[in-house]
């Protein structure tokens, strides 16, 4: 009986939960960047609309004072509609903070987007795209008053055009001033009976077709909702991530066959355990020929697992799949090795603070430095880290990790919040390369830029040279709630995580 | 001999003298530059999204939109108002009474398209926050916008109908061309409210003609049965078509540069409307058929007439799209080369090339009869639409 159970836990088809409430990327729509737009370093947040077409908020904040103009533009990451801009709109700048810049744009379409800034100041002009992936998010539903209020002047108009035709029935042929007959009263009564079965069909139609309009709109905000993982373990070990639930006669889905890498990998598949986040796994599997993804796991506890499988399509629109999966234990597991990583700990604490020193596994540390006053939710922050050796020095042997300082990921209690967020902030690495590509006479390499603290023109260090101990993170909450914060790092050649708990207002 | 000579010319000199002098009424004029400020509007407002995309509240084609409602449903309040209300109102005897209040039944309509106008503001803006600012002309909000301006453009024609049918003489002749001039916006509204479907790819396909039959028809049937006038069709519709004319060159004068994106054809001015249809062969056609035909019954008058608009137009329209898909058309006389910033350059639209709208052989002629089947029927409605005109009193 045992074993039976232990086989069927094994080769059990693991689903993820499917259609999660979630946006895509996962509760975290707004943009967090930073990087250099010529000899100007920039942070950016990009605050994309619920519905699109809409307006995204830019803000966009110089690290020195000599920038005079901040210029925006939108247009599409790739293909058509990359090369020709509109006007450019011109940021405004802050009368009590001059290194602040704020704007609006106007999103148009859904899919991989960019924002183009051009800055202007004493050292002469600079010019950065930062990615944008454009989705809509919800159906705004209408308030009350104004349903009220359609309502009344509905009737109003149904209720005066068969009036209208009525009295129009009744008298309009009359020469004036010749009295009023009674089959005339008639004749208008029936005329009247006949508009107003019209009008009643006129709004039914028109009600239906504006429900078919909401539906349709609808589908294209599940378009962008983050793809169901389902899930697979086979061998014991051998875990299958395929997307599930697609829309298949929707031209933009998903085609895990034709992605393209980010960072070097295909796919960043992050497992973590349920409820408490106690353990985490940063893997990489590598594509099936039979367009699925696979990894061979390393050895596991059984437990229930959160899966969040990071990819970008060939348009650079990045995706998170998302599931659950109850794994066996696994004890012929594969150890870890290249890029993958784990980590395992003490569970998520409710905390009223927040935590800023983590140990790491070797003896090490890193300390965040965080800002004084309590965290809030939907403001820009760079988080800071400084990594330190067991002694409590700045740590001298800290790498590039998949060739950037180092990767966070921050994960909200319930799981309704994911963001896989680099040194360039919470952008995709292969959708920003694909903007720089596009910029004329494109000035660094898009590389650079995810080594933050470093001129873009930079040459990129090899992975085995030490860099600076310090590594930042672009990023926003993006609602209250308990935080857990993934810091990972690479020191001599070791990659090494760190746990941070946040609580957000 | 001099005297009995000297009499009728005198008689039609006073005539002439009494007509000049009997000015066409203040509120017809009022609600004419109102439907006028709303067409212009318009055409201006739809080349604005296709060339510059972003508006605001404020923009003069918004404005033009906007007086249109105010200059129309503000008169014509005033003018059931007054007569309501002025017991000695030279205007009281030829009204109509609806929920206590009297006035012409042009001006009830005028004030009902109005308030259509004014319940569709906030709808639309509530659409555009819950479904993203549209990029469609056909959605419920604008069907409804358009039904509003459509109810002005049409209370405007039965005021200028009713003040026509009681006239006589000269002064109902200059009524006559003000009628023709009004009526030429009625068509205007709908074929221009389904110019989604009426793409030149779409020339080609039973679709196209489906659309213009359902569009056209009604209004050259009702035009060529209210008015006296022996080429009221041709008339009408080459007001439109020099109307429509005149936006496709003018507009291109002005400069104008996309402020949204993506941005996928470099616009460097007003994008024009696309070149007329030439609904004026058929409106032609229909004017030399009607005298023969008026001595059927009419049911056969509208099986003639419908078919000949239908045939005409196909006969005309078909080959005209293929000249408009040819490098010929591209030029300021056609304005074929002129497209919105969003249009991608894969479209077929830019590729010159056209939109099978059905599948089959048989399924296009299935859609063709089922076009010419409604180009009778709907020139059957406009004929008994137009008698009704013809005896408009009030």
């Amino acid at each position: 009986m045992t074993s039976l159970r232990a086989r069927i836990l094994k080769l059990a088809l693991l689903i993820s939960v499917a259609a999660l409430p979630l946006s895509a990327h996962v509760g975290s729509p707004d943009v967090f960047f930073e990087g250099s737009a010529g000899p100007y370093h920039l942070f950016v947040t990009i605050r994309v609309p619920q519905v699109i077409p809409g307006v995204a908020e830019i803000e966009v904040r110089s690290e020195s004072r000599d920038v005079r103009s901040i210029q925006i533009v939108p247009l599409r990451l790739t293909g058509q509609g990359s090369n020709l801009a509109p006007t450019p709109d011109l940021a405004k700048q802050s009368k009590d903070d001059p290194q602040f810049f704020t704007g609006n744009l106007w999103l148009m379409e859904s899919g991989a987007l960019q924002v183009r800034i051009m800055a202007d100041g004493a050292k002469g002009q600079g010019e950065i795209s930062v990615p944008v992936p454009s989705f809509a998010q919800r159906v705004l539903p209408m308030e009350k008053p104004l349903e009220w209020t359609l309502l009344f002047l509905t009737i109003f108009l149904a209720v005066g055009i068969i009036s209208i035709v009525g009295a129009g029935a009744r008298e309009a042929k009359l020469d004036p001033g010749k009295p009023l007959p009674q089959a005339n009263k008639r004749h208008a009564q029936i005329i009247m009976i006949a508009t107003a079965i019209a009008v009643i069909g006129a709004l039914f139609l028109g009600r239906s077709w504006w429900g078919l309009e909401d539906s349709d709109y609808q589908r294209d905000v599940d378009h962008y909702k983050p793809p169901a993982a389902e899930t697979k373990l086979e061998n014991g070990n051998r875990l299958i991530i395929r997307a599930s639930g697609l829309d298949t006669t929707w031209n933009g889905r998903i085609d895990l066959s034709k992605l393209i890498p980010d960072h070097e990998h295909l796919m960043h598949l992050f497992l973590i355990g349920i409820p408490g986040m106690d353990r985490m796994w940063h893997l990489h599997p590598n594509p099936t020929p039979d367009g699925a993804f696979a990894e061979n796991l390393p050895n596991m506890p059984a437990g229930r697992y959160q899966l969040y499988a990071d990819i970008v399509d060939r348009r650079g629109f990045p995706w998170t799949l998302v599931g659950e999966a109850d794994l066996p234990q696994i004890s012929n597991g594969v150890p870890l090795s290249g890029d993958d990583s784990s980590w395992s700990g003490s569970p998520l604490a409710s905390a009223a603070g927040n935590q800023t020193v983590a140990p790491l596994a070797d003896g090490g540390r890193i300390v965040w430095n965080v800002p004084p006053g309590p965290l809030q939710s939907n403001v820009a922050m760079d988080f800071k880290f400084t990594v330190q050796d067991q002694s409590g020095k700045p740590a001298q042997d800290v790498q590039t990790y998949m060739g950037m300082a180092g990767h966070a990921e921050f994960v909200r209690s319930d799981f309704t919040v994911f963001a896989h967020v680099h040194p360039a902030g919470s952008v995709s690495m292969a959708a920003l390369d694909l903007a720089q590509a596009g910029l004329p006479g494109a000035i660094s390499s898009p590389q650079d830029s995810n080594l933050q603290g470093m001129a873009m023109s930079m040459p990129m260090p090899n992975s085995s040279a030490s860099i600076p101990p310090e590594v930042s993170f672009p990023y926003g909450f993006p609602q209250p709630g308990d935080y857990r914060i993934f810091v990972q790092i690479k020191r001599a050649g070791r990659i090494q995580t760190a746990v941070f708990d946040a609580h957000v207002q | 001999m001099a005297e009995s000579l000297a009499h009728p010319l005198q008689s039609r000199a006073a005539a002439l003298d009494s007509a000049l002098a009997r000015s066409i009424p203040w509120y017809i004029w009022f609600c004419v530059i109102a439907v006028l400020s709303g067409v212009f509007g318009a055409v201006w407002d739809i080349s604005w999204h296709e060339s510059i995309g972003r508006d605001t509240f404020w923009t003069p084609a918004h404005m033009l939109i906007y007086l249109c409602g105010v200059l129309a449903g503000l008169s014509c309040g005033y003018l059931i108002l007054s007569i309501t209300f002025q017991n000695n109102s030279p205007l009281r005897d030829s009204g109509v009474t609806m929920w206590g209040v009297r006035g012409p039944l042009g001006a009830f309509i005028c004030c009902w398209g109005a308030a259509a106008m004014i319940t569709s503001a906030p709808f639309d803006n509530w659409w555009h926050n819950a479904y993203g600012l549209d990029v469609k002309i056909i959605s419920p909000p604008h069907v409804l916008l358009a039904l509003g301006m459509m109810g002005i453009r049409f209370g405007t024609v039965m005021l200028v109908l009713a003040e026509m049918n009681r006239s006589v003489g000269a002064y109902r002749m200059r009524l006559e061309r003000l009628f023709l001039f009004v009526f030429l916006f009625l068509i205007a509204t709908t074929v221009g409210m389904s110019q989604e479907y009426t793409n030149r790819v779409f020339m080609h396909g039973s679709r196209f003609y489906l659309v213009i039959m359902l569009t056209a028809p009604i209004w050259i049937a009702a035009v060529s049965r209210a008015s006296q006038s022996r080429w009221a069709a041709t008339i009408m519709t080459g007001l439109y078509t020099a109307m429509h004319l005149g936006f496709c060159w003018i507009l291109p004068l002005f400069p104008a540069h996309p402020k949204l994106g993506p941005v996928y054809q470099s616009v460097t001015h007003l994008v024009p409307p696309d070149f007329p249809v030439l609904v004026i062969v058929p409106a032609f056609v229909f004017d030399v058929l009607r005298r023969p035909a008026s001595a059927m019954n009419k049911w056969a008058q509208s099986a003639l007439l419908g078919a000949a608009f239908f045939l005409s137009f196909v006969a005309a329209q078909w080959p005209f799209a293929n000249f408009l898909m040819s490098p010929a058309s591209h030029n300021a006389i056609f304005v074929a080369n002129n497209y919105p910033y969003f249009v991608p350059a894969t479209s077929r639209w830019v590729m010159n090339m056209f939109v099978a709208t059905e599948s089959s052989n048989a399924q296009f002629l299935t859609w063709m009869t089922i076009a010419l089947a409604v180009a009778v029927l709907m020139t059957r409605l406009g004929l008994a639409w137009g008698e009704w005109m013809r005896r408009i009193r009030r």
